[in-house]
């Protein structure tokens, strides 16, 4: 579905050189890619169970591993969710990044409930999700920065090589203030380790890592699958009619409409 | 990409995404009744094709002769895109049904579930049964 890149674009070589190269199986029909790199080019989306489908061990990461987080942001992160699970029970949830119009950042997006659109082009893979449509930029084969050194963000400051088949990501530099991944506590320390292969033409997974000092005893490792959405075209995604607000106690509630 | 393809591509997405809805990772929505679910009929005041949701605000006549007006929360545009809507699928003074799950509070909304159009064909909000969201 890509286009094939324009005449300067030397590193381009054919399927076949650069399936030879890379010994990765790269999906009937697609386009040429750069040279050395496995093609994970395309838009993909999280591997929901189908309804009516058999299970494909492939696409079951099982439940979220438990973060093995030290004692005092275990009873944060503990207390947090019985706030809200109370909250939700009286109908009047605490009011997420979602109800507030903000984007969920890393490494939450990488859920990708709405899709991921891989791009390549030399020296950096971009990573969009469209909702939000917040985009990550790995910078390939750049040095990584310090901890507390990189301008804290929403997506922090990736990094990547290829280590054989699989895109290796090195992220630093997110904002402690955005909430983490399902409101697991995490700090300024935050390191996301991924590695992101095909495991099947149509089948990407994402192993990640994250290191965080400050927050867990251990690394803490999860995955995540998504399936190919063959020629699915992005949609915009801008978040400019918010009727959810939220009140003084931070309950969210529907604005109801002017009539 | 041939019409086949893309008719395809629409179908694996929808199945996909189907139960998805309009959550976020993180979005719950609690202030809805998933249990007691009501079936509404009127016509569409306003309809906006927007982020993060879609809205349908709808005339309800009621009993005593007076009409409710109610606010409809759906999935967002591209959800929704995702399994057959179109921007222009709703226009204001549509007559329609819509099956939703009530505001909790009591309150003239809540969040649909399936929308009957004019033309009789039925369109899902792809809401999960239920509308159970882990956090």
């Amino acid at each position: 579905m890509r286009m094939k890149p324009a005449a300067p674009f030397t590193q381009v070589l054919s399927l076949s050189a650069a399936l030879a190269l890379s010994g990765v199986t790269t999906p009937a029909g697609a386009a040429d890619t750069i040279a050395g790199q496995p093609d994970i080019s395309g838009v993909w989306a999280h591997a929901f169970p189908r309804p009516g489908q058999p299970a494909d061990p492939r696409l079951d990461t099982g439940p979220l591993p438990s973060p093995p987080l030290k004692p005092a942001y275990m009873a944060e992160w503990t207390a947090l969710r019985a706030k809200q699970k109370a909250a939700d029970e009286r109908g009047e949830p605490t009011a997420g990044l979602e109800a507030r119009c903000l984007p969920d950042g890393m490494p939450s997006l990488m859920f990708a409930i709405y899709p991921l659109e891989v791009l390549q082009t030399p020296g950096r893979v971009t990573i969009i999700e469209e909702a939000f449509s917040q985009t990550r930029r790995v910078y390939l084969d750049e040095p990584q920065g310090k901890v507390g050194d990189v301008e804290p963000g929403y997506y922090g400051h990736s990094v990547g090589h290829w280590d054989g088949d699989a895109l290796v990501v090195d992220t630093l530099g997110l904002k402690e203030s955005v909430p983490g991944y399902r409101d697991i506590p995490h700090s300024d320390e935050e390191h996301i380790i991924e590695r992101i292969r095909l495991i099947d033409p149509d089948i990407l997974e994402d192993q990640m890592t994250v290191e965080d000092p400050k927050v867990l005893e251990r690394p803490w490792s999860f995955r995540f699958v998504y399936r190919r959405m063959k020629g699915y075209h992005m949609l915009e995604y801008v978040c400019e009619n918010n009727r959810e607000y939220t009140d003084q106690n931070g309950g969210t509630h529907l604005q109801l409409g002017s009539h | 990409m041939t019409k086949e393809a893309s008719a395809q591509a629409a179908a694996l997405c929808a199945c996909a995404l189907a139960w998805a809805g309009p959550a976020l990772a993180h979005h719950s929505f609690a202030m809805f009744d998933h249990v007691h679910r009501v079936t509404i009929s009127g016509t569409v005041t306003r309809f906006d094709w927007t982020n993060p949701h879609v809205y349908i605000d709808l005339a309800v006549p009621d009993a005593k002769g007076g009409v409710s007006r109610y606010t409809i929360e759906c999935a967002s545009p591209n959800v929704l895109t995702r399994v057959g809507w179109k921007f222009n699928t709703v226009r204001v003074g549509d007559k329609v049904s819509a099956l939703i799950n009530p505001l909790r509070n009591g309150e003239p909304g809540g969040m649909l579930e399936t929308l009957t159009t004019p033309d009789g064909k039925t369109l899902s909000d792809s809401n999960p049964p239920g509308g159970v969201f882990e956090r």
